[in-house]
């Protein structure tokens, strides 16, 4: 994957080239009109999007994503993708926006438009009680004998090596996968975004504790992200957010999903 | 006895003490890895979430309905069989070519068969999905099938592909692997073809036969009997190879099952459920392939 990684600015790149010259250029918001549907890009991330009891969508942005596309007068068009190809699929126009909880770097932005934040998230660490229940310090987890689990091409893995450069970096293609490594005593601690690690320590009182409690690592600003060229799309959606941020509904919505799981709890498994 | 038929069978050997030391060996070894799981890896396992993945009891119409790795699997299915019937076709045809006199024939088909072979298919996969399907499809319109037309939207059309809304999404998987399988099959079919003596060709074209009929009727009745088994072995690797096309998010069985351990964080359970499910389809495949090719063999004697 290494290979691929490498190849990715390259392939991008291209692509842009290709997609850019071979299409009559059209607006993003007159597609979305003219087809009656709202494409939207999407990877599982609890509590962004997961599967309820009967495999149905729901979460933080699927309620973001349905209002968007209800504002607009348009269906919402779910498509789940796998999170390292995200920005590749919405450069090949397989979706028109990405909301999935992507945050806005630098890097990214060289290859796609962000609108405005319409949430703030943060990294949250959840260490693992056997190996790591005396650290106080984020000094203590700073140590190359500390191992610390996180998904490959996420934002936490690039926290992870800035605030602890001397500890071991292991890369899992999902969190759960990363959080697992905590639980069996694998890894020092695992870094996610919030909530994600408290819901796991909920699950795994004994095993797993927040060495940081609520405090959270870093704080991140989720925007959608749409594929360049389109200020007409842009300044929609960017609008968007901020009407539905002065109006409270953004606040109210991502309390509802990210304060804790009592809301919607019953609604993904069986009591 | 006539040399054409087949050996008698090897007279059975009972099992000797050796043989029960070494099945108790392996089931001691088991046992123990089965010990050391439960003992180093701390886990609640919980299988109930996973399972009501796979079908679940609806309240609503008091029946039990398939749920999102049921759903996946029929996907997979459908690729499979597709996949199956395109690449045997791209197969036959680029076979015949790799076998044809002309030269151009032979270079494309060549090409085609060495490119494919000799790109990782994970690679292959990334580009024939972000270049080349995100060109093709566009201009043929297929994202702009709506899936409320009446052409797409009723139950013969889903019950052969799946949800219209999917329509584009499973077609790239579609195309993709019966590209990539198509290699393979080019090389079986060449091969069944050039294993035909050059006799059967210079007897059929000397009777006066066309250079079509001797293929319909001579070559290819006896190269499709030679390649059935391991066209049946590529269809079985063609079902395994389709896991790789959810790094597409293509909504298959692979892609679904990460959907589902994302969201239950039940990892293992959900992983080793579909590893079984793949499985079972995969040995089931095998074990009918092997009786029809029993019977073929019974019935051409």
């Amino acid at each position: 994957m290494n290979f691929v990684k490498t190849l990715k600015p390259f392939l991008l790149a291209v692509l842009l080239v290709v997609v850019g010259s071979s299409t009559a250029w059209a607006g993003v918001l007159e597609d979305i009109q003219k087809r009656g549907s709202l494409r939207v890009g999407m990877s599982t991330f609890v509590p962004w999007a997961m599967r309820d009891k009967k495999g149905e969508l729901i979460g933080f942005e699927i309620a973001v994503a349905t209002k968007v596309a209800a504002d607009i007068g348009v269906e919402v068009e779910f498509v789940p993708t796998a999170w390292s190809g995200i920005i590749p699929a919405l450069i090949a126009k397989k979706f028109d926006v990405i909301i999935g909880g992507m945050s806005i770097t630098p890097q990214r932005n060289l290859t796609v438009n962000f609108t405005t934040p319409y949430a703030h998230s943060g990294q949250q660490m959840a260490a693992s009680t056997k190996l790591a229940g005396n650290f106080k310090t984020r000094e203590d987890f700073n140590s190359s004998k500390v191992t610390i689990a996180c998904r490959r091409g996420a934002t936490p893995c690039k926290a992870a090596q800035n605030m602890f450069p001397k500890a071991t970096v292991r890369r899992f293609d999902d969190d759960a996968q990363a959080f697992q490594e905590v639980v069996n005593g694998n890894a020092h601690a695992m870094i996610s975004s919030a909530p994600k690690p408290r819901f796991w320590s909920d699950a795994y009182p004994d095993k797993v504790f927040l060495p940081f409690g609520e405090e959270n690592l870093t704080r991140g600003d989720e925007a959608f992200a749409l594929r360049k060229g389109d200020a007409d799309a842009l300044n929609f959606f960017s609008n968007w957010i901020i009407v539905n941020t002065s109006n409270g509904w953004l606040k109210e919505t991502h309390d509802f999903w990210f304060q804790d799981q009592s809301a919607w709890k019953d609604m993904v498994a069986p009591k | 006895m006539d040399r054409n038929s087949p050996p008698p069978p090897a007279a059975k050997k009972p099992l000797k003490a050796v043989d029960y030391f070494l099945y108790a060996l392996v089931a001691g070894f088991i046992f123990y890895a089965i010990y050391r799981v439960n003992d180093v890896l701390v886990y609640h396992w919980n299988w109930s979430r996973v399972f009501g993945f796979v079908i679940r009891f609806d309240e609503e119409t008091q029946s039990w309905v398939s749920n999102l790795l049921l759903q996946g699997l029929a996907t997979t299915i459908r690729l499979a069989v597709w996949s199956t019937i395109f690449a045997t076709l791209v197969g036959v045809v680029m076979g015949y070519w790799r076998t044809c006199e002309n030269l151009t024939l032979r270079i494309i088909s060549r090409c085609y068969v060495e490119l494919i072979r000799n790109i990782p298919p994970v690679v292959f996969i990334f580009i024939f999905y972000f270049f080349v399907a995100s060109q093709i499809f566009p201009a043929m319109c297929i994202d702009n099938i709506s899936s409320k037309d009446p052409l797409v939207n009723n139950p013969v059309f889903t019950f052969m592909f799946g949800d219209p809304k999917l329509l584009s999404n499973f077609l790239a998987g579609m195309i993709c692997l019966s590209l990539f399988e198509g290699a393979y099959i080019t090389e079986i079919v060449r091969a069944g073809i050039q294993s035909t003596p050059k006799g059967q060709w210079e007897a059929a074209r000397a009777i006066g036969l066309s250079h079509l009929n001797v293929l319909r009727d001579v070559i290819l009745p006896q190269a499709i009997r030679k390649i059935l088994p391991p066209l049946a072995g590529q269809f079985i690797t063609l079902i395994k190879d389709s896991a790789i096309i959810s790094l597409i998010s293509i909504q298959e069985l692979t892609f679904v099952a990460t959907e589902v351990a994302a969201t239950t964080t039940r990892v293992f359970e959900t992983w080793i459920l579909v590893g079984a499910i793949y499985f079972v389809l995969c040995y089931s495949f095998a074990v009918l392939f092997a009786h029809l090719e029993k019977l073929a063999r019974r019935s051409h004697r």
